[in-house]
């Protein structure tokens, strides 16, 4: 990989409580002992500052590790070497639709290995997992998660666990089975099932990915931010749109373009990019906040919405992701199941990218933002578009039209040319 | 024998440290002093925000597993929502 460094020569001291400040060991913790307030990474920007620029990333391999410096890993990444660095699209037929000059979508439906955002977290966390010296990984999930621990955890020989609702569709549960992990279905109501998870990775000394390991895996997300500053040619968009589930991207991309400024790899921008949060309707907890003019949301009970994916009531970062559209000046939306599978339609049409449920809400959100003028129709704007439609198919099956059935007969072929061309 | 009657006594306590999100029915309740007489279990208060809509407090329970757990259902039935210290372990 060419970015040899060992463990003294970490670009990370340690971690650092979110609420208090209060410091940490580099370990496998998530929680301050004293306010409860969720972990994060401290980095020593200084020392970042004097081995990065830009000609030396540029240099390096297209993957997500070009910026290895600012992320936790305290040597060389051993999980996920070729996740990242997905196709920053300029989508002029898109744009086109939504009445925009400028705009391009973050493509990670084409992410290495598991076509979603999360092999950007979990490439993280289980390479760090490798260094705390983890054998067995585990998540909690209802889906690309799962499917991401799956396959990174068998790419990097490390036993596997995931935990699973009971009710989860076959397709999902199939698209983790086939790496060979250990799936367990949980029944009950989700809180239920929810602490269990939580005593689960609390009890057995396993790396959980998303609670022991939160601090380290919820960093890869920045990657996705820092991408989308380089491959506009070291430009900052004008607004990105975020799909919100437990706020942790949106809050990372945040933080990724923050830390460009503080390692010299970005000047101090005249006005921040405007980050905008898209939920679905029918879990809407940030949304529902922002528009109401609070800093916390009411949990949702029971979600309704056709994007699962995005269907967390209780965010974790919920709080945090607030802070951060107010702060960027951006906005919140939300969409219903009919806009969702219009945004995953229009968005496979105009620039032939098939996008799960998520990406649905994200062009669905983004169009309401522009019609509304929250998003200038002269601004640029990055859709982050997190996951691929082969992943989400039922939520459009039926809803794209038939095949026109013919019999092999050039006679019979010629009635749909003249139905479409007109006769020749 | 003596080690495992010690084990079957004294070795089941344990901390278990959640969120309760109390609804506006319930904010001038002094549900943590309920706890308290209610049940054998010693809590402990992180962080608390509670104003006239809502309370969100970050409480600690120390106390034997099947207590804890009563102390739970009792919250829930109360319609207050308890969840763990992660808030969400389960994502998409």
């Amino acid at each position: 990989m060419g970015f040899i460094m060992d463990k003294k020569n970490r670009f990370f001291s340690g971690l650092v409580c979110r609420e208090c400040g209060r410091k940490y060991p580099p370990a496998a913790i998530h929680v301050c002992e004293y306010d409860f307030g969720p972990l994060e990474v401290a980095y020593d920007y200084g020392r970042i500052a004097k081995a990065v620029s830009r000609e030396k990333l540029a240099a390096r391999p297209e993957s997500m590790w070009r910026f290895r410096e600012l992320l936790p890993v305290a040597g060389d990444p051993t999980v996920g070497a070729q996740v990242g660095y997905t196709p920053l699209v300029k989508c002029n037929r898109l744009a086109r639709a939504l009445g925009l000059k400028t705009l391009y979508v973050k493509n990670d439906t084409v992410n290495y290995p598991t076509l979603s955002f999360k092999d950007r977290v979990v490439s993280v966390a289980l390479s760090r997992a490798r260094e705390m010296g983890f054998h067995v990984v585990a998540c909690a999930s209802t889906g690309n998660l799962a499917n991401s621990v799956a396959a990174n955890a068998a790419a990097a020989g490390l036993k596997s666990y995931v935990l699973i609702p009971a009710d989860l569709e076959a397709g999902k549960v199939l698209g983790s089975l086939i790496f060979g992990t250990n799936v367990v279905a949980i029944t009950g109501a989700y809180d239920q099932v929810n602490r269990l998870c939580s005593e689960i990775a609390n009890k057995y000394g396993w790396g959980f990915v998303n609670v022991n390991l939160r601090p380290y895996y919820a960093e890869g997300s920045k990657s996705m931010g820092f991408e989308i500053v380089e491959q506009l040619g070291w430009e900052y968009p004008d607004n990105v749109v975020v799909p919100v589930a437990s706020g942790s991207l949106l809050t990372k991309i945040h933080k990724s373009f923050q830390e460009l400024v503080k390692v010299g790899l970005m000047k101090e921008p005249r006005a921040p990019a405007k980050i905008h949060g898209a939920q679905a309707t029918g879990c809407s907890p940030i949304s529902t906040a922002f528009k109401e003019g609070k800093d916390f949301y009411r949990p949702v009970q029971h979600p309704k919405t056709i994007a699962k994916s995005l269907a967390i009531g209780t965010p974790a970062d919920g709080y945090y992701a607030i802070q951060v559209v107010n702060q960027t000046k951006g906005e919140c939306e939300d969409a219903s199941d009919e806009e969702i599978i219009e945004g995953i339609r229009l968005l496979a049409s105009t620039e032939g990218i098939f996008s799960e449920t998520a990406g649905g809400v994200t062009v669905a959100c983004a169009k309401k933002l522009v019609q509304s003028g929250k998003i200038g129709k002269h601004e640029s704007v990055v859709l982050c578009i997190t996951g691929h439609g082969l992943k989400t198919q039922e939520a459009v099956a039926g809803k794209c039209g038939q095949p026109r059935i013919i019999g092999p007969k050039l006679g019979e072929f010629e009635k749909i040319y003249e139905e479409d061309f007109g006769k020749s | 024998m003596a080690a495992k009657t010690k084990k079957t006594m004294g070795a089941k306590k344990e901390k278990r440290r959640f969120w309760l999100t109390i609804p506006q029915k319930l904010v001038r309740r002094p549900i943590i002093w309920e706890i308290g007489h209610k049940y054998p279990i010693v809590t402990n208060i992180g962080q608390a925000s509670v104003t006239p809509e809502m309370g969100i407090i970050s409480l600690e329970m120390e106390g034997r597993r099947e207590d804890i757990r009563k102390v739970i259902a009792w919250l829930e039935g109360l319609t207050i929502k308890v969840e763990p210290v992660e808030i969400g372990t389960i994502e998409g």
